[in-house]
């Protein structure tokens, strides 16, 4: 099992941190930047052809996916975009696009003479389409006729999915029971098909109450509900008796 | 002991170092041009960002009925007001507002990574992003409001919102006492990303 998966609850932290900022460094912009346009650019959605050089998928699953297999304690060690420019910049490594070598070299060209300016050039269609990507975004929803198996006011169980590399059901939840508070219209994709784990095909998702006491009995706070929007996959009837019970 | 959680002294300089080399290759070999990752950034100083969603509080608290539509069909209702393009684009394509009351205050929360509505809220602010806060919100919301300077007695209902599927979610704030005079205008001054994901009120001014 990944911790990342299961951070939900975990006890012994220390106080939270407000810092209001979105970026602390101003180099974090730029990495932000680079994600924003590699999702853009990702050969998979419906938009203009450009002359980029980006012929690899990219999503939201593969940034989370890097960050999910980190060894936990690096995960808290390095903050938020130290572990995006680690996985984005392994990515290019990964899928040949540039060399680690190469990374290095320019590395120490940059550490030495920081304002050494950025190379110029490039065709202006690449950044139309991460512009047309931002203002359009990519919906999960489809337009599929499908039958959701709960209602509002169900009882449902979660299940506790194989997961491998990735999920998108938070681990404090396997095998607790809920209610369903709300059936979202229509069904809806996720980023990639995570395999036994069983979500990426068009389902319905659902929007789960949970009490906090039958997540941490006796070690929670009063008059307070968790809400999860969970994908169909990780729902389940109720055991008869549990929803007599309830 | 081993030192796994030091740092070098030059951990900034490498980082700044490495990305801007990444950039720089990536401009190199044709993935982006030189002005990519600014037309990102400027995107979010301009048509992305919480001015958007400071618009959409302002107008529930001074129409009734549309924080009433904002509620049943959050899109729908920003759709009526006259934003940005792309309030339906990336991490917009579905988004669910949940109002705050008297007798219910609501938090929003990601704790398998930092989902956040991206056209009325621009990008997350670090403690959102926070592996700490993510924890403890989930199971001791006032504990953790608290440290954010947010007493919520047990007599008022906490709702925290856990966003791990496609949906993106803020929160509609109650409008604070002693703004009856105020213009809209004025009333978007006192709404801030984090009375819109929960954990502060707006205050007047």
């Amino acid at each position: 099992m990944k911790l990342q998966h299961y951070l939900g609850g975990l006890e012994g932290l220390g106080p939270v941190v407000f810092e209001k900022r979105v970026f602390v460094e101003k180099w974090e912009e730029r990495i932000f930047g680079i994600h924003t346009a590699m999702m853009a650019l990702s050969p998979q959605l419906p938009l203009p052809k450009t002359p980029s050089t980006f012929k690899t998928i990219w999503t939201w699953a593969d940034l989370r996916k890097g960050a999910e297999s980190l060894n936990p304690f690096d995960y808290f060690k390095f903050r938020y975009y130290e572990k995006w420019l680690g996985g984005i910049s392994g990515y290019f490594i990964a899928n040949g696009y540039i060399t680690e070598a190469e990374l290095e070299a320019k590395t120490a060209e940059y550490l030495a003479d920081p304002s050494k300016p950025l190379p110029t050039g490039g065709d202006k269609a690449i950044d139309d389409r991460v512009v047309q990507y931002l203002v359009e975004g990519d919906s999960p929803k489809r337009d599929v006729v499908v039958e959701p198996e709960f209602a509002v006011g169900d009882n449902v169980l979660v299940k506790n999915v194989p997961s491998v590399e990735h999920t998108r059901l938070p681990g404090f939840l396997r095998n607790k029971a809920g209610v369903v508070e709300t059936v979202y219209p229509g069904a809806y994709t996720y980023l990639c098909d995570t395999g036994p784990d069983g979500v990426g095909p068009a389902m319905p998702v659902y929007c789960v109450a949970f009490d906090p006491q039958v997540l941490w009995p006796n070690n929670t706070e009063p008059n307070f509900t968790l809400y999860a929007d969970l994908y169909a996959a990780y729902v389940a009837a109720a055991p008869v008796a549990m929803s007599a019970a309830a | 002991m081993n030192n796994r959680f030091e740092y070098p002294g030059d951990r900034e300089q490498k980082s700044a170092a490495r990305a801007k080399a990444l950039e720089a290759l990536l401009i190199e070999k044709g993935v982006i041009t030189s002005s990519t990752v600014d037309t990102v950034l400027n995107f979010f100083d301009s048509k992305m960002g919480p001015f958007n969603g400071a618009k959409i509080v302002a107008r529930a608290w001074v129409d009734p009925a549309f924080k009433e539509r904002l509620v049943a069909d959050t899109p729908g209702a920003i759709a009526e007001l006259d934003l940005p393009e792309g309030m339906a684009g990336a991490e917009g394509e579905h988004m669910r507002a949940v109002a705050n009351g008297p007798g219910v205050h609501n938090l929003i929360i990601c704790t398998l990574c930092s989902c956040y509505p991206w056209p009325v809220l621009g990008l997350p602010p670090y403690w959102y992003k926070d592996p700490t806060f993510r924890s403890r919100a989930a199971r001791e919301p006032r504990a953790v409001l608290k440290e954010f300077g947010l007493n919520i007695p047990n007599t008022v209902e906490v709702k925290v919102w856990d966003s791990s599927a496609q949906i993106r979610w803020f929160v509609v704030p109650e409008r604070p006492a002693g703004t009856e005079g105020l213009s809209e205008a004025e009333l978007e001054r006192l709404v801030t990303p984090e009375a819109m994901m929960g954990v502060a009120v707006a205050k007047a001014a």
